[in-house]
């Protein structure tokens, strides 16, 4: 087992450094520097400021003390737009919100969807499979960038209910349709990824051994199909986080929630570099380590896995 | 006992009515997948949409990039959407007729979805196929390459190219086609791994034929089916993939639209009661995406033999 972790970390940590890399080439591959605007500074002074952050070095030593620096003290440089702050105030701003919206969200689609699932291949072929199957074609093709004006639409416009954006401190008021939006869709593919997996378990020798013996059926599900049904839905979980927080772009950008895909999208039109090379990697680490992490807990779970 | 004279000739004559009509997998898999009536209404649903986006600018009564400045500001009255104004969807509150732009965005919306799965299945299917026919070291370099490129956030990557080598939808394209071939390789890895002890595959091998033609000629066709069924799937994620990057501002660019970007004006203006500015690109997307998943559906069940 921990010869597996072992050789897992040895391919995420290369992973790393390639994300890292590939970023910084994009970026210094850019035609125009992030100083050049449409009045073009003396070039004396345009020296000054590229010397400032470093820009006037050779190619191999930027790169250099760019992965030094972000991999030793997780040090993402300066903003080139926000001229008195840097990339670690953008991401201390705005990371905590993005993760407490994602947090809620993988909570809601994980949680709705299993127990969707379930009771659809429970019940199969009765109203509450039908149900379920609707609602899980239905939010299939409901992204977030779909349900995020809906919801607004009629949570807001309509009802009134419920606020049109905003933050304030994370209260409930303001998190319920940025967890809606998020996890829609998501909720729907781990609803049918554990109907169909509890179905096909369902089906197998051991279970009915379990139910010949006499266990009550609420037993044999928890007890012996549970653990099996849930190995698709855990190996679908890596990409549903990297979608959730890809979806943190729209949800900050719709609901102005001042995550971290807000800066992200606005660095993107201000060609704020460093910024938008941060929050990359920041996303990619967490990524990468989600991964690990679920195939540490695949590994864990499976008996027929060998490490 | 003596058979019946005349019975038997009764049969020998009557033989060739009785002789059995061979029916090819795909055959089966055309009755298996006619049957299945969502898939066989989403197929024709989704000829309607092709349909629209490839002849609608010819009923259209104006040019998508047509702006009406009358109707700039009055847009909530006068730009309702109405026969005899020629704005059959209504115009957007830019003035300009939703009908061509719903035309044009669809249009592009689906090359997008095409595009992508054609380049899904050709580097896709080669790369896997190749992967899994030569195995051991080489299958692994290449399938780690496969999970490291998999564990990029590659919605961010694509957006940081965006911004630096400007926004195109070349570059759109380009991102897509960097994105899509992962899955796909895995799966006609996957795939191939099983077909390649097959004896007709060993006989090939037996009789001196080079790898390269292996692949392509004995081992890619019988990875058709499954392909096909991941390509008819692949093309609503990557729909969506585009409308995600329109939305933000940063796929198409204006004059050029796809429902993505459509959706977002739609969005924007709603809450000033210009209901069908996001009403008729939205339907136009979920009637696609969902026509797309049933057919892909439908394409699974007939072609999977897993379920037969």
């Amino acid at each position: 087992m921990l010869s597996f972790v072992f050789r897992r970390l040895a391919v995420a940590v290369p992973t790393l450094l390639i994300l890292v890399v590939l970023s910084f080439v994009l970026m210094y591959a850019a035609p125009g520097g992030p100083f050049n605007s449409e009045r073009p500074l003396p070039p004396e002074v345009l020296a000054n400021i590229e010397a400032k952050y470093g820009l006037d070095q050779p190619f191999w030593k930027q790169i250099v003390n760019y992965v030094v620096s972000v991999v030793t003290q997780f040090d993402f440089g300066p903003s080139f737009q926000y001229k008195d702050r840097s990339v670690n105030d953008v991401i201390a701003q705005g990371f905590p919100v993005t993760l407490t919206y994602g947090f809620w969200s993988f909570v809601v689609a994980v949680t709705v969807g299993v127990s969707l699932g379930v009771a659809a291949a429970i019940k199969q072929n009765s109203w509450v499979d039908y149900f379920a199957v609707g609602v899980s074609i239905g939010a299939q093709v409901l992204p977030n960038f779909v349900m995020a004006p809906l919801l607004l639409l009629v949570f807001t416009l309509w009802l009134g209910w419920l606020p049109g954006g905003g933050w304030n401190g994370g209260q409930w008021q303001f998190l319920i349709m940025p967890v809606i939006a998020l996890s829609t869709s998501y909720m729907a593919s781990i609803a049918r990824i554990t109907r169909s997996s509890m179905l096909e378990v369902l089906n197998t020798n051991f279970i009915r051994t379990a139910r010949a013996k006499g266990l009550p059926m609420r037993r044999v599900i928890w007890k012996h199909a549970m653990k099996p049904t849930m190995l698709p839905v855990l190996s679908y979980l890596g990409p549903a986080f990297v979608g959730m927080i890809t979806g943190s772009v729209i949800i900050d950008v719709f609901f102005s929630t001042g995550g971290i895909g807000q800066f992200f999208v606005n660095s993107a039109f201000n060609r704020d570099y460093s910024v938008i090379m941060g929050i990359t990697i920041l996303v990619g680490t967490l990524t990468i380590l989600f991964n690990l992490l679920v195939d540490i807990l695949y590994a864990w779970i499976d008996p027929k896995i060998r490490y | 006992m003596l058979p019946n004279r005349a019975a038997v000739e009764g049969i020998a004559e009557n033989m060739h009515l009785a002789e059995v009509k061979g029916r090819s997998l795909w055959a089966d898999a055309r009755t298996r997948f006619l049957r299945n009536r969502a898939a066989v209404i989403s197929l024709i649903m989704l000829c309607a949409v092709a349909g629209f986006a490839l002849f609608g600018g010819l009923i259209a009564q104006y040019k998508g990039d047509f702006v009406n400045f009358s109707l700039i500001g009055s847009n909530a009255y006068l730009g309702v959407p109405s026969l005899e104004t020629g704005h059959y969807f209504g115009t957007d509150s830019n003035g300009r007729d939703l009908f061509a732009r719903t035309v044009q965005g669809t249009g592009i919306s689906l090359m997008v979805g095409v595009v992508g799965a054609l380049v899904a299945v050709i580097v896709g299917t080669l790369y896997g196929a190749t992967a899994g026919y030569y195995g051991g070291r080489i299958d692994g370099i290449m399938m780690r390459i496969v999970d490291v490129l998999m564990s990029i956030p590659f919605m961010f990557v694509l957006i940081l190219m965006l911004v630096i080598f400007g926004r195109s939808i070349f570059m759109l394209f380009l991102g897509i086609g960097l994105i899509s071939w992962l899955d796909m390789a895995r799966i006609a890895r996957g795939q191939t791994l099983t077909i390649k002890n097959k004896e007709f595959v060993e006989v090939a091998v037996a009789t001196g034929v080079r790898p390269l033609k292996i692949i392509l000629r004995h081992i890619v066709p019988n990875l058709l089916g499954i392909v096909i069924v991941y390509a008819t799937l692949l093309v609503p994620n990557m729909i969506i993939f585009e409308s995600f990057i329109s939305f933000l501002g940063l796929g198409v660019q204006e004059p050029a639209t796809s429902l993505g970007a459509l959706i977002n004006e739609g969005s924007r203006t709603m809450q000033f009661g210009y209901y069908w500015q996001i009403a008729f690109p939205l339907f136009f997307f979920i009637v696609t995406i969902f026509a797309f998943f049933f057919v892909g559906d439908g394409l699974r069940d007939a072609l999977d033999p897993k379920d037969r």
